[in-house]
């Protein structure tokens, strides 16, 4: 091997292996998300009830996850709507939550819990909503992530 | 009247948990949440932390449930959710100082261990054909050139 060829080699290793050495302080940089699922009864993607009666409880199971880089404290919002119900990845459904469940999540931790709703207003295309809002710690308030699942049903008055 | 004398002789934890109790516990727990997220911020290990702290949702939620049917036990509930809140909000900071302190010394090892890499290197290289002779010569000065045939 000659000296350039060795100098080359010596000059590859140097910069692998200090590259490997800072590498524990260098900032993570991936995508950062949260997840929101809407599963059947039996926890899975299906299965889902298609109609129902008023007042009539039926279990779904929704599953959140946090990968937002740190823990999060999420609120996952369930809301009576109906064809004619607004929702958007930037606004929040504008009506008032049926029910709700907080949890707080570690980073890159995952759950899946049951719930069961019921619907209170009769008619064909009602929806069931589903929005993550999450605590923003600078104002210590939740905010809409923009993550929203639905749930289309047909309520009968009985 | 009775019913009057009677709601007044009830004990306090036997009456159903108002609003504003559970408006203060779920107040401790996003007060407790926030101390924790700084903590991790600073790089401390809050996985422990924000185990209790679901944990202690998990109680209002769970008194919540039962408040109409076990108030008293409700009231339980909520009491201890207000306690674990403040308890991880008081043990938040110390975490976050433990994750400051291995941040630097993670920090001053990298960097420590990238200088020393530059260092080792560059020696080689510039007395690298050096040292390569006297091992070589160390390992093989001693053999002598026989004579063949």
């Amino acid at each position: 091997m000659d000296r350039e060829t060795a100098g080359l080699a010596l000059a590859v290793v140097t910069i692998l292996a200090v590259l490997a050495a800072v590498y524990p302080i260098l900032p993570a940089n991936s995508e950062q998300f949260s997840e929101l699922g809407v599963l059947g009864p039996g926890q899975k993607i299906g299965g889902y009830p298609t109609s129902v009666a008023v007042g009539q409880g039926f279990n779904l199971y929704v599953y959140v996850g946090n990968h937002e880089g740190d823990s999060a404290y999420y609120q996952v919002l369930v809301k009576e709507g109906n064809q004619a119900t607004a929702i958007s990845n930037s606004t929040a459904a504008s009506l008032p939550p049926v029910m709700s469940d907080s949890l707080i999540l570690a980073n890159n931790a995952s759950t899946t819990f049951p719930m069961t709703v019921s619907m209170n207003t009769a008619g064909l295309n009602q929806r069931l909503i589903f929005e993550l809002w999450m605590l923003n710690t600078t104002t210590s308030s939740f905010a809409y992530t923009g993550i929203w699942n639905q749930l289309w049903l047909n309520v009968s008055s009985s | 009247m009775a019913l009057l004398l009677l709601l007044l002789w009830c004990p306090a934890a036997a009456r159903a948990a108002s609003e504003a109790s559970f408006a203060s516990a779920y107040s401790s727990v996003q007060s407790a949440f926030v101390g924790v997220h700084n903590a991790e911020a600073r790089g401390g290990n809050v996985t422990s932390l924000v185990a209790q702290l679901d944990g202690a949702l998990s109680l209002i939620q769970t008194a919540s449930n039962e408040n109409s049917s076990n108030p008293s036990q409700a009231g339980r509930d909520l009491q201890n959710a207000t306690t674990i809140a403040l308890s991880v909000e008081a043990a938040a900071p110390s975490v976050g100082q433990q994750g400051a302190t291995a941040r630097q010394a993670q920090f001053a090892l990298s960097i420590g261990l990238a200088a020393v890499i530059v260092a080792v290197a560059s020696a080689l290289y510039v007395f690298g054909d050096r040292i390569y002779h006297r091992l070589w010569l160390r390992a093989y000065g001693g053999y002598l050139v026989k004579k063949v045939g």
